[in-house]
């Protein structure tokens, strides 16, 4: 199933991210980025279901901590960047 | 043993305290360093610590919560951040060493000092004011003397630098815990302040609240931004280079939570209560010198400094100890309180509360002090 990746510049700034979502109840988690994503290296992601990215982008507006950038993993097993 | 010492470190600390270090060492590893259990769970217990401290002190973001190792290192950042080479700072007469060692070792700068008899919160504000007008780079003020328990109207100092657009550095080593604080409202660059006193955590802990930019005072690994060689421009990793103290963090969580439930008031209204008490006892003893507010409400905190006639203040402190009672002598690493008030050359014996101290522990304290008076 394809879920999206919210990029975060760091720990605590996922954190935040991750919290916020969960107050609105969108289920988040966060990891460490693939090394792939992770551009200036060593960054945390939030995954969230693609059924929740619309919402959770409001959510995330609102709590000023709007993402920089969002991948979604395919069904072909690849990170595609999502322009929004 | 009475513990009266509590404006060094508390040593009473709610249960939980110690229980969270001990789960901490077992069980959380580094935070931001790794995806595992076990820095996840460092990372959330931190984050937790962020967010608590964010509630306690009215700060919108998390993210403007630093760890320190104690408010010396918060002052440190802070002093070195916005203070430079030949500026004009002022600071009040009861600054600790924390403060003027730091301002001393930068070089040409002007210091100027706003002072005003103990207890007395308008001219001090008058003097802030009247230094204000004639102009200064930056304001490093104490929230509450170490020695005197004096509370600064940091309030009003707060709103007379922003009238006059000049950066605020409060220390707030004495005020932390035990008298509310809101920084959003205080609009300071920077509060300061040990994770070890009124807040009741583990020693090696401190928070540092950022209202604006600083410069790193250590450079190194962040778990954020690795292939930049520069430290990263966003809070809290900018300040918090190498790992993080999580056993302390973990402690400082328990000892928040446990401010934030008995509620910053109730602990003010307590501490401030056993040191009337002891300043009353006090009052009626001859040979005793006591350094107390009368029982105006609101200018003293849980911090009593006293002197005896014919005793050396260490000595004192020592016979006291050997009763039973831990206390604090000598000069508390704040000579410049110590001349303003001009007691530099004896010193005081101090006498300071926490929120687990009692009246009674106090009716015994002054009725020591009283035997050593009638023994001579």
């Amino acid at each position: 199933m394809p879920y999206y990746f919210i990029i975060c510049r760091s720990l605590t700034y996922a954190q935040r991210t991750a919290a916020a979502l969960e107050r609105a109840g969108i289920s988040a988690q966060i990891f460490r980025s693939p090394k792939s994503l992770a551009g200036e290296g060593c960054s945390y992601v939030v995954k969230i279901a693609q059924k929740h990215l619309t919402k959770g982008l409001q959510v995330l507006h609102q709590a000023g901590l709007d993402p920089k950038r969002v991948f979604v993993f395919n069904s072909d097993g690849r990170y595609q960047e999502v322009a929004f | 043993m009475i513990y009266l010492d509590s404006a060094a470190t508390t040593l009473q600390k709610p249960p939980k305290v110690a229980r969270a270090c001990a789960y901490a060492v077992g069980n959380l590893a580094s935070p931001g360093r790794g995806g595992h259990r076990a820095a996840m769970g460092a990372g959330q217990v931190v984050f937790q610590c962020r967010q608590q401290a964010a509630s306690l002190f009215s700060m919108e973001n998390p993210e403007q919560v630093v760890f320190t190792l104690n408010a010396t290192h918060g002052l440190n950042i802070a002093i070195k951040s916005l203070v430079k080479p030949g500026d004009r700072v002022l600071i009040s007469g009861y600054e600790h060493n924390a403060v003027t060692r730091v301002l001393y070792a930068i070089p040409n700068l002007t210091v100027k000092i706003a002072s005003s008899p103990l207890f007395d919160q308008k001219r001090m504000l008058e003097a802030v004011e009247r230094n204000l007008t004639e102009g200064v780079d930056a304001v490093v003020c104490t929230h509450v003397s170490n020695v005197f328990g004096y509370v600064l109207p940091i309030e009003d100092i707060a709103k007379a630098c922003q009238r006059h657009q000049v950066p605020l550095i409060v220390d707030a080593s004495q005020s932390a815990g035990c008298i509310p604080i809101d920084a959003g409202a205080l609009s300071a660059a920077f509060v300061a302040m040990p994770g070890h006193k009124g807040l009741y955590g583990p020693q090696g802990t401190g928070l540092l609240l950022c209202g604006q930019e600083a410069v790193p005072l250590l450079q190194g690994g962040t778990g954020s931004n690795s292939k930049d060689q520069t430290m990263p421009d966003f809070l809290p990793d900018r300040l918090e280079a190498g790992t993080l103290n999580v056993t302390g963090i973990a402690g400082l969580l328990e000892g928040l939570r446990f401010v934030a439930q008995k509620g910053v008031s109730t602990i003010r209204n307590h501490e401030e209560a056993l040191v009337r008490r002891m300043g009353r006892a006090f009052e009626g003893m001859p040979k005793v010198k006591a350094f107390w507010n009368g029982g105006q409400p609101g200018t003293q905190a849980g911090v009593l400094s006293f002197q005896v006639e014919g005793w050396d203040c260490e000595e004192l402190a020592q016979k006291l100890g050997a009763m039973g009672f831990a206390l604090r002598a000598g000069l508390h690493c704040a000579p410049l309180a110590h001349q303003t008030v001009g007691t530099l050359e004896e010193g005081t014996v101090r006498a300071s509360v926490s929120a687990f101290n009692t009246p009674q522990e106090i009716n015994r304290f002054v009725d020591s002090v009283r035997r050593v008076v009638a023994r001579g």
